[in-house]
């Protein structure tokens, strides 16, 4: 595969807003989950999550999720230094669940409850769609829009769509990432599949109990190196090489097998031209349910055996953010990369024996590493792995 | 374009009067109990898609769906639910489909696509885009063979909202709607019967505000489209259009359309109307642009209120006897 060129990245995650304060929170271990304030919580076995501050800011006509979409968007275009006069060839895909459900609930809540409800400005930005409307609008972008849903991993694969349209020549740059805010329908639908923890998560723990939801955006510059160099742009690092599949098993538990994590990886891997050997650091799904975890584990054993390989989970820290998942870990890993510190587990007190990996437990770690993996599966068995390279 | 070739070798829609019949005898009893409508409709439109071009489910074949509203039924009875009864009355079994991919993992599933599966969010262009992508990956050799279009089951409430809210007058209808995709050269070594070809695709931005029609007429998405399939405006003898009674935003596309193609001006139709718009329709208006191309070009052509714009254009019978 032709290498894409990573020269921005833009982040609203529970530690704030901007790249700087997620690195300073991810590099140092801090967990951010905390009691949810944003929705009732009353009666429900877990009430905690990782919520964005409200330090956010943006107009208040805005659906929660676009605030935080249109923040890190453009926070990674500013960082890549895209003018507006090239951001009418630059592609932008979001990879998008919630929309902006929040505030379309709130409007439903109290229409059912028999309250007088006015229509809310927001309802009308309720689907994952509308991001990509606002964002581009407000950014001015003007190549292919669009928006993916592919459950959790649909950060993930903004990122692959976005990385093909560049490398077929479609658009030279391509802005890509993936946004969700909190929602009640969220946050009841998996405390009634109990895949809750009510303490903050701890992935890749023998005593793990369950995932904490959080909520967030992340947005990547993606770009063709040959125009990157042209233009003396940063590099942050290259993306290599992507697989996506479908396990075709089950609505939301992953094949038990990790079939079709492993067909991602190992097509991942095929792309980028490398051999499992060479990777270093795996920023793994790593959920902290005990069933993805021990499957995610047996996945990553049969790729790239015992041993050597580090994996972490920034979930252990910021909960799974849904939708901005896989962006905010893709984001993670090239920090990684870049900074030669891979990010720990919080909270990893006594690893897995079923999980043959140092998974990096509460401390960063100082290390160089040329190649790296971000995974990223969701309900409908959709697996996405991309596989980053570190630039000199 | 450059690449492989695109050719189409099946579809299958879903909707209309015929649907219950359909998923009678598309569906098993598992399916029929637990599966919401959209997702009923589009494993059935999926199976007659795959069984209309005589190919198998596997890790070769992908899955692209486009949608405007999901399952979003089942995401208003998840809510209602707790409304009603409170947290007794969530449905751990509904849940799931509150998550817009839930149609692709069903479909998945029924038909065993385990190479990439994408769904694609959009007002009123979701079907064409998901063909249109799906052309892209085959043409690009990333994936061997897929199906491509669309489902949609618009809510009561939903669209009752949109329109207090003054949104377009839209027709909208539910169905589910697929064509099979995959190289020219694989499907003529399988003896496949060819239904046609995708000559090139391409989707671009219009500068428009969110849900608003725009003023501009360019249109680079039908101009790139022409220019990959290496075609003159006078070549495209018919258009497929996404008319359906938002007259404003028709009225945009007609614009769009007569700047694109000047001065020749194909007959446009739109297969939107009477029974109401649904993402489903796009596999329709290729299947059937290939089936009346003749030997000519026909374009599939659908731009949304936002801006988001998609062109296709589909070669027909030149190839069936080739």
């Amino acid at each position: 595969m032709k290498p894409v060129a990573v020269t921005g990245l833009g982040v609203v995650s529970p530690f704030g807003a901007g790249v700087k304060a997620y690195w300073e929170g991810i590099s140092g271990g801090v967990c951010a989950i905390r009691p949810i304030t944003l929705i009732d919580t009353e009666g429900f076995r877990c009430r905690i999550g990782a919520e964005v501050p409200d330090s956010l800011g943006g107009s208040a006509r805005r659906s929660r999720a676009d605030r935080f979409a249109l923040a890190a968007a453009r926070e990674a275009i500013d960082d890549a230094g895209i003018g507006r006069a090239e951001r009418g060839d630059t592609a932008l895909i979001v990879g998008a669940v919630g929309g902006g459900m929040l505030e379309a609930e709130a409007w439903y809540w109290q229409r059912a409850r028999g309250g007088a409800a006015p229509l809310p400005r927001a309802l009308a930005s309720c689907f994952p769609s509308s991001h990509v409307d606002v964002v581009g609008s407000v950014l001015g972008i003007g190549g292919p829009r669009e928006t993916v849903v592919t459950a959790c991993s649909s950060g993930a694969a903004s990122l692959a769509m976005a990385a093909d349209l560049v490398r077929d020549g479609v658009v030279p740059v391509a802005l890509a990432g993936g946004v969700d805010a909190l929602t009640r329908i969220c946050f009841m639908g998996f405390n009634t599949l109990k895949l809750l923890d009510p303490a903050p998560c701890r992935p890749f723990d023998r005593d793990r109990r369950g995932m904490s939801i959080g909520e967030g955006a992340a947005f990547v510059v993606l770009e063709e190196v040959g125009h990157a160099r042209a233009r003396d742009a940063r590099v942050y690092a290259e993306l290599t090489g992507y697989g996506m599949s479908t396990d075709a098993f089950h609505v939301t538990s992953p094949h038990p097998e990790g079939e079709g994590m492993i067909r991602a990886m190992r097509a991942a891997l095929a792309q980028a031209g490398i051999t499992a050997a060479s990777v270093g650091y795996a920023n793994a799904h790593g959920t902290a349910t005990p069933q993805n975890d021990r499957i995610e584990a047996r996945a990553l054993r049969e790729v790239f055996g015992d041993g050597g390989l580090l994996v972490s989970s920034t979930k252990s820290m910021i909960g799974h953010t849904m939708a901005a998942a896989g962006t905010l870990e893709a984001v993670a890993t090239v920090l990684a990369l870049g900074h030669e510190v891979v990010p720990p587990t919080a909270r990893l007190e006594n690893t897995d024996p079923d999980i043959p990996f140092d998974c990096v437990p509460r401390v960063a770690r100082e290390v160089a590493v040329e190649h790296a993996i971000s995974n990223s599966f969701g309900f409908g068995g959709q697996n996405v792995t991309l596989v980053f390279r570190r630039v000199a | 374009m450059s690449g492989r070739r695109v050719a189409i070798t099946g579809a299958g829609v879903v909707d209309g009067g015929h649907a219950s019949g359909v998923l009678s005898r598309l569906l098993d009893e598992t399916e029929a109990r637990r599966l919401s409508h959209v997702c009923q409709m589009t494993v059935a439109a999926g199976r007659m898609a795959l069984a209309d071009a005589g190919l198998a489910g596997g890790t070769e074949l992908a899955l692209l769906i486009g949608t405007e509203f999901g399952d979003m039924v089942s995401t208003i009875r998840f809510v209602d639910d707790y409304l009603q009864r409170g947290i007794p009355g969530l449905s751990a079994l509904r849940f799931p489909h509150t998550v817009m991919n839930t149609m692709a993992a069903t479909a998945a599933i029924a038909v065993s696509a385990k190479d990439l599966s994408l769904t694609l969010n959009v007002p009123t262009v979701a079907g064409e885009l998901a063909i249109a992508r799906g052309a892209a990956a085959v043409r690009a050799g990333r994936i061997a063979a897929c199906l491509a279009g669309g489902a949609d089951e618009p809510p009561r409430l939903v669209l009752d909202t949109f329109r207090e809210a003054g949104a377009g007058a839209d027709v909208r209808g539910e169905g589910a709607g697929f064509v099979v995709l995959e190289p020219l050269d694989a499907a003529r070594a399988r003896g496949a019967r060819i239904l046609g070809e995708i000559v090139a695709e391409a989707w671009r931005a219009l500068a428009v505000r969110p849900h608003g029609v725009g003023r501009a007429t360019r249109s680079r998405a039908i101009a790139v489209a022409l220019a990959g399939a290496g075609a003159e405006p006078a070549e495209i003898g018919l258009v497929y259009t996404s008319a359906n009674g938002d007259g404003p935003r028709e009225a945009w596309e007609r614009a769009l359309l007569d700047e694109a193609l000047a001065p020749y001006r194909p007959p446009q139709r739109s297969l939107s109307l009477p029974a109401g718009r649904h993402s489903g329709l796009a596999a329709r208006s290729v299947a059937t642009a290939a089936t009346e191309a003749g030997d000519g070009l026909a374009l599939v052509h659908a731009v949304a209120r936002g801006g988001n714009q998609v062109a296709i254009v589909v070669a027909g019978s030149r190839d069936r006897a080739a």
